[in-house]
């Protein structure tokens, strides 16, 4: 059997007034079936943009330019709109960010998890709004909800209902972006709970994008790091965790307080995230990177494999390459 | 800074919401007091009830006590109904507290006194007048005259200029101008009435002829009286106000001075910020509007320095950007430099770096702690972050629901919690570290209304340790019960319902009381540590055809020195002897 998602060299652009912006470059990843993998960096680090990628859902202005995103052996980047529909949802999913905000207000709640059902599955509205009830009592909600409207659930179920509409159609795939934020700490350990526990009882395998590491850290089996659009490191979660290889890793590790670990100042990353639109030369992250030399400022590092599973690009390490000059995308018109 | 404070909040019903309810903390001067809790717990309430931007209800707010005083106020507070201690907290109150009025009874003297001012008001308000009046209509022949004329106008205009804010104000230039108008209007009548005086000639009105007498002994009376009035009015009334602060406290009088020195920051700075201002516009405001500098050199000076102790270097360079030029580490920076250029003692920060990226946390976290070294200021610090806590607080109280349910040193809380919503809460924040993985305690649902908060200890519902003491309802019983009936238990119950007492009444089934009896009794010794509203039970008895439940007496836990320096509110690591003590209560 394949690999489930498979991500190769994926890279995405914008345009915009201002300049065509690099919003992702040479993204590549793997993600195994019931595995969860993590996807962190910063705001503005291309992750959420990755996500909607791989659902094809990127917004007008933007293309995905090179590379391949195969799932079940499939690539997915050639496939015309209406066959992505049979897809998304039934082949993979996504909670979007901001459970507050990305449920219609004016709907019950029924009805919005009952329609990809409906929609996707061809189902009988009965049919579909018994499943609706029984997800919602597989996120933890009462089926005696199914007709109370959005803003009669608190933060926390609402993103558990996010959660039961994702899982409408049975998906193989579910991306999380950022499910936990702006969560408090109880009803975001609640919700990891109940991720974990989906993972584990329907083979789910999962991408959770995360500002936050230590979120990631507790969840994730994979985690992949990215910084301004290109990925910095990847590896087993313990492994990167413990012992990052890429300078901006380290910092990110090290810039959050661990309430488990000694009490020391967490360390920041000096300066700021630089502009999409005229990245740096050479490394992306060459200007904030204390251990900066010469070649950073000249080459691109590329993703090289350090150990088994484990990935940077950074030419602190000798067998790291630099990454080929691309050719040219011809623009299209 | 001490307070123990019962806050009221209107809420979108028409009740009320005890959004914070008696709290009591003290923060020594240059720590960093960190208050945690979920949201809605009343950590921004508490904060802005310290500075007054919300009023509280009831509870005191004491600055800059000396721990001796702070000891006997505590002392006093024990022991309400002693009139002596009353008074000893009065004058407590009277000299530290930010929020106390006073209520003085009506005695003779206070009844005599307001008589009196009240006579004096109206004699200055008819008297005044009707002097100028028989200035305008029959001038005054001699200088003493005059200078009464002008004593009074002075004395009015100076008791205007000397009321509260009594630093120079908008007003003052104000009451200058009058005074210099008034001279004008009276010097050619006083000049003419002299002139009349020395010639004789009252039939007609002659400007010129009446600047043209030498009319400078008038004038100098005039100018002594305005200058005599004036004074004289001013100190008097600054004499008032000093004795208005010695009876009211410092309320209302000094808030103003004090508010400058307890500052605020703000969580949002995408929100905080007016995006119309420049950098320059939005730090220089705080001084134009406390009035500390007006002229541009000076306040130019402090912008720069405040921005320069806040890391924007240099300073020229940010000065005329607007926010929306700025990163958000940036305009974090902005907003303290707002907080900063008026050199606070003490500063609330809420949430401040909760919005940001983590790179750049980090480096406004070092900004503030840095300037704690540099400045000696001391941090209220409210967050959600129990990590962040731990690695900034020198204290920390845990707030659950507007109580304060932990408070200690940093190592006693996060590293030894003795609340079980403390130990809940610690173990659910996740480490960046996968090596420190620990056991999570999960509590169930989310927290209680605030408008309706659960009788005994508040945390009950959701406490995974809850035992019979912490509370519970009768209407938990029956929920209980009756989830147990609903899964198949209690077949000898035909149903369950409350009394008009409020107790739990089952009503019998097919096998009679005994049988009911004996079924409750089995099952609530078999299922009481995992279903915790059983614990509640503590009697089952039969009476005419249904089986009644009596219930543990229950009370609220008091937060309670458990160790020096480390209190926890919860029957379960309360010493003995205080709980049985709280339970008669």
């Amino acid at each position: 059997m394949p690999t489930l998602l498979e991500v190769r060299d994926l890279t995405i652009e914008f345009r915009t007034k201002a300049g065509i912006v690099h919003a992702v470059e040479g993204a590549s990843f793997n993600v195994e079936r019931g595995e969860a993998m993590g996807l962190a960096g910063e705001s503005g680090c291309g992750k959420t943009t990755t996500a909607l990628a791989l659902m094809r859902l990127l917004p007008y202005n933007g293309r995905i330019v090179r590379g391949s995103i195969s799932f079940e052996g499939r690539d997915l980047v050639p496939v015309p709109e209406d066959s992505m529909r049979a897809i998304r949802w039934k082949e993979m999913s996504i909670v979007f960010q901001g459970a507050m905000n990305s449920l219609n207000p004016v709907q019950r709640v029924g009805r919005q998890i009952a329609e990809p059902i409906m929609l996707h599955e061809e189902a009988e509205p009965e049919a579909s709004f018994k499943r609706a009830g029984d997800l919602l009592e597989l996120v933890g909600i009462s089926r005696n909800r199914l007709n109370d409207y959005p803003h009669e659930f608190s933060g926390g179920m609402r993103q558990r209902v996010m959660i039961a509409m994702a899982l409408a159609c049975n998906p193989k795939l579910v991306i999380a972006d950022e499910p936990v934020t702006a969560l408090d700490v109880m009803i975001q350990a609640q919700i990891l709970d109940l991720l974990e526990r989906l993972r584990r009882e329907l083979h789910l395998a999962m991408i959770l994008i995360s500002h936050d590491l230590s979120v990631l850290a507790d969840t994730c089996e994979q985690v992949t790091i990215m910084y301004a659009g290109k990925t910095m490191e990847s590896g087993k979660t313990m492994d990167l965790f413990t012992d990052p290889k890429h300078p901006y890793t380290q910092g990110l590790v090290g810039a959050f307080p661990d309430i488990r670990g000694p009490r020391n100042m967490p360390e920041a990353i000096p300066g700021d995230v630089p502009s999409l639109i005229s990245p740096p030369s050479g490394c992306v992250f060459h200007p904030r990177c204390k251990f900066a030399f010469d070649r950073c400022t000249k080459a691109e590092p590329a993703l090289t494999e350090l150990s088994v599973g484990r990935r940077a690009a950074c030419f602190l390490y000798p067998q790291v390459t630099e990454v080929p000059p691309r050719p040219i995308a011809i623009t299209e018109v | 800074m001490r307070k123990g404070l019962l806050r009221e909040l209107a809420g979108g019903k028409p009740l009320w919401v005890r959004a914070v309810d008696g709290v009591d903390l003290d923060i020594r001067r240059g720590e960093v007091f960190c208050l945690v809790g979920e949201s809605g717990c009343g950590k921004t309430s508490t904060g802005k009830a310290i500075l007054k931007l919300v009023e509280a209800t009831d509870g005191d707010i004491l600055l800059e006590m000396p721990e001796g005083e702070a000891r006997a106020y505590e002392d006093v507070r024990q022991r309400p109904d002693d009139p002596e201690a009353r008074k000893t907290l009065d004058g407590l109150r009277r000299k530290y507290s930010v929020t106390w009025k006073e209520s003085l009874p009506w005695t003779v003297e206070q009844a005599l006194k307001s008589a009196g001012a009240f006579l004096a008001a109206v004699f200055l308000a008819i008297v005044a007048p009707s002097l100028l009046l028989a200035a305008v209509v029959e001038p005054f022949g001699d200088p003493w005259s005059t200078i009464g004329l002008c004593v009074s106008i002075g004395l009015i205009l100076g008791l205007i200029g000397s009321l509260p804010p009594t630093r120079l104000s908008r007003r003052t230039r104000v009451i200058l101008t009058l005074l210099a108008l008034g001279s004008i209007i009276v010097a050619p009548i006083s000049a003419l009435s002299l002139h009349r005086a020395l010639v004789g000639d009252v039939s007609r009105f002659d400007v010129g002829a009446a600047l043209a007498t030498p009319w400078t002994q008038e004038l100098a009376a005039m100018l002594v009286g305005f200058a005599f009035g004036a004074i004289a009015a001013g100190g008097s009334s600054s004499l008032l106000l000093d004795w208005r602060s010695r009876s009211e406290g410092m309320a209302g009088i000094h808030m103003r001075s004090i508010r400058r020195r307890l500052q605020l920051i703000f969580q949002d700075p995408y929100e905080s910020l007016n995006p119309k201002q420049s950098v320059y516009e939005i730090v220089s405001e705080p001084l134009a509007v406390n009035r500390i500098s007006t002229n541009p050199g000076e306040t130019s000076a402090l912008v720069r320095e405040a921005l320069t102790d806040v890391g924007l270097r240099p300073p020229e360079e940010f000065l005329f950007r607007f926010p929306h030029e700025l990163s958000g580490g940036q305009r974090q920076r902005v907003s303290i430099a707002a907080a900063l250029v008026l050199q606070p003692d003490f500063i609330v920060a809420d949430e401040p770096v909760s919005m940001l990226d983590v790179s750049i946390r980090t480096e406004i976290l070092q900004v503030m702690m840095e300037l704690r070294t540099r400045r000696g200021i001391t941090y209220l610090f409210i967050t959600h972050d129990l990590s962040l806590a731990w690695v900034l607080a020198d204290r920390i109280a845990v707030m659950y629901l507007g109580k304060i349910v932990e408070m200690g040193t940093t190592e006693q809380v996060i590293g030894h919690p003795m609340h079980p919503y403390t130990k809940a809460l610690i173990s659910v924040v996740p480490s960046p570290d996968p090596r420190h993985k620990v056991e999570r305690i999960i509590l169930k649902g989310e927290r209680p209304d605030p408008s309706d908060i659960p009788p005994g200890c508040r945390f009950h519902p959701r406490c995974p340790f809850a035992f019979e003491r912490c509370g519970w309802t009768a209407e938990e019983v029956a929920d209980q019960l009756r989830s147990l009936k609903a899964g198949g238990m209690l077949a000898t119950a035909s149903g369950v319902d409350l009394s008009d007492a409020g107790n739990v009444r089952l009503s019998m089934g097919g096998g009679g009381p005994d049988a009911l009896v004996r079924e409750l009794n089995a099952l609530v010794s078999e299922r009481r540590e995992t279903l915790l509203p059983l614990k509640g039970i503590a009697a089952v008895h039969a009476t005419n055809g249904f089986v009644e439940l009596s219930l543990h007496a229950s009370s609220e836990p008091p937060l309670l020195e458990i160790e020096p320096g480390n209190s926890v509110a919860c029957h379960l690591v309360s010493p003995p002897a205080t709980v049985s003590e709280s339970l008669t209560a």
